[in-house]
């Protein structure tokens, strides 16, 4: 057995409230998350002895985000530091809190994140390229990375904008049933077609939203755990994986780094795909989705746009996924509430959106310009 | 003629061939002298054996596309009169990727997998950006 399977768990969750938050800043949506979080745990702030941050794209201290927090708090951690990896940061930092707690580093972390993308400017369009930027031949911003995945799939499988936006559709329905998503009105299949193209392949809405918000996770051990205020949520398994060589590594577009940190979160949770209830798949854009379903053995290589249809990925379906809404439909909180969906699942906790008897769940992680991944089964415990 | 506005390039030592071979039309790259592997994007060290020996070598122009996308959003204003503009990512002959845009034709009538060769278009006295067009099919 697997020395970190079922050793750690998620005790707390908490979301500031989320979308266009008039006067809020990062750090005032992060510490609103903290309290909640904290509240959910039923731990004194007290008991908080490390903290892990992501700074929001609108925090000024940028990578000494975790100093900044913690003097408005008052901790003065065991452990702690920050970690810039976007969409990748969030389950990174929840393994990073996992492995601190396991090696008793700290007993109680908080992984904490705040931006105020949507009133404090968005910071997404940024151009990549080290060096002479692509930006020199008009590419730049988030959406091109993924148009560059959802293109070449099209070309090699014939994978079609419909079946991207069955998972708009299904995130959108989901985020219907969350009383705290940020856009709940149901959207069809033409509501997708008929939106505007962002970057071609991509159109609006194949795209996540910008949001204010902060969440917040706390981690111990499973031990410590047990004396928490809500249902045992296990971390079960855990793995992550990178590629740094965009234009270097042929299948970069793939994200092949995907399925390396999914085998090691099945394998350290002794799971397969078909083990899985319900999963909350980081969907910055629709296609991100598409890959995690081919990368997690869900579906062979090029099967992902028919996977999708037929309801299969909505709740009642056979795979339910992003039972929040998602970055696409929830709040883009580039992952975070991914994991407190997940651990909110797995509690039982979800009303109308419950997916009944959920036990196993799959929580996935992506960021910068496709090149970080991570994975997290949780498990009840 | 107006002043060329969009994103341009620093000259450095590193990236300086790179942008003269452009301007006198040719595409070039870094070999490197220990083990072969042309590298893109420009750097002092070799990714794949580390060496710090290289020369710039002339690479055909020619590839194919691999990916391609079309940019409707306007994310720089520079690219105001241009959108949609498309970006293709260039798989090239000799091995490397690199971003480029397709220009003779409509946006619509490049997919992935067309052949294309370079073409250089003089953007500043000093900077020359290498695109690409379609190649005819081999007759
Ligand atoms: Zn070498």
């Amino acid at each position: 057995m697997h020395p970190l399977r079922d050793k750690t768990a998620v005790v707390g969750v908490g979301a500031s409230p989320q979308g266009k938050i008039p006067d809020a800043t990062a750090l005032s949506l992060a510490v609103e998350a903290f309290k909640r979080a904290l509240d959910d745990s039923g731990l004194r702030k007290e008991q908080i002895d490390g903290l892990l941050t992501m700074p929001g794209s609108t925090s000024p201290e940028a990578a000494l985000n975790y100093l900044r927090f913690g003097e408005t708090v008052g901790i003065n951690p065991r452990y702690t530091g920050s970690k810039v990896m976007g969409g990748g940061t969030a389950g990174a930092l929840l393994h990073e809190a996992a492995l601190a707690v396991n090696a008793g580093f700290a007993n109680h972390v908080a992984c904490v994140f705040g931006d105020a993308a949507a009133t404090g400017g968005s910071r997404f369009s940024r151009a990549s390229g080290w060096g002479d930027s692509f930006a020199i031949w008009g590419f730049m911003a988030a959406c091109a990375n993924s148009a560059i995945t959802a293109a070449r799939h099209m070309a090699l499988y014939g994978t079609t904008s419909r079946q991207l936006g069955e998972i708009a559709v299904a995130c959108r329905y989901h985020a219907s049933l969350n009383p705290n998503a940020v856009m709940r009105k149901p959207i069809t299949i033409e509501d997708h077609q008929n939106s505007r193209w962002i970057v071609k392949p991509l159109h609006l809405l194949d795209c996540c939203l910008i949001s204010d918000g902060g969440v917040c996770v706390i981690v111990t051990t499973a031990e410590r755990a047990r004396d928490c205020k809500k249902p045992l949520v296990l971390i079960s398994g855990m793995g992550q994986a990178y590629t740094t060589e965009n234009m270097e590594r042929e299948d970069w577009w793939y994200v092949p780094h995907q399925k390396l940190a999914l085998a090691d979160a099945y394998k350290m949770a002794a799971v397969g795909p078909k083990d899985i209830d319900v999963a909350q798949l980081y969907d910055n854009f629709t296609s991100s989705v598409l890959v995690w379903f081919e990368h997690g053995g869900f579906c062979k290589v090029g099967e992902s746009g028919p996977f999708v249809e037929g309801g299969r990925i909505r709740l009642g379906g056979e795979l339910p996924i992003n039972t929040a809404g998602g970055n696409l439909s929830e709040s883009y909180m580039e992952g975070w509430l991914h994991i407190v969906e997940g651990a909110r699942q797995v509690r039982g906790e979800c009303g109308e959106r419950q997916v009944k008897g959920a036990e196993v769940c799959l929580v996935t992680g992506r960021g910068q310009a496709l090149n970080c991944a991570n994975a997290t089964i949780l498990r009840k415990g | 003629m107006s002043e060329y506005t969009k994103p341009l390039p620093t000259i450095t030592d590193e990236n300086r061939e790179f942008w003269e071979g452009a301007r006198r039309g040719k595409l070039r790259m870094q070999k490197c002298r220990d083990c072969g592997h042309i590298r893109y994007p420009i750097s002092h060290c070799c990714p794949k054996c580390l060496s710090y020996n290289f020369e710039w070598t002339d690479l055909s122009g020619r590839g194919e596309v691999f990916s391609y996308v079309v940019f409707h959003q306007l994310y720089n204003q520079a690219f105001k009169d241009d959108v949609p503009y498309n970006v293709a990512l260039v798989q090239l002959e000799e091995g490397p990727r690199m971003y480029s845009n397709v220009v003779g034709v409509d946006n619509d009538a490049v997919k992935v997998g067309d052949k294309v060769e370079a073409v250089f278009d003089p953007v500043t006295p000093e900077v020359t950006i290498p695109r690409f067009r379609l190649r005819q099919p081999a007759k």
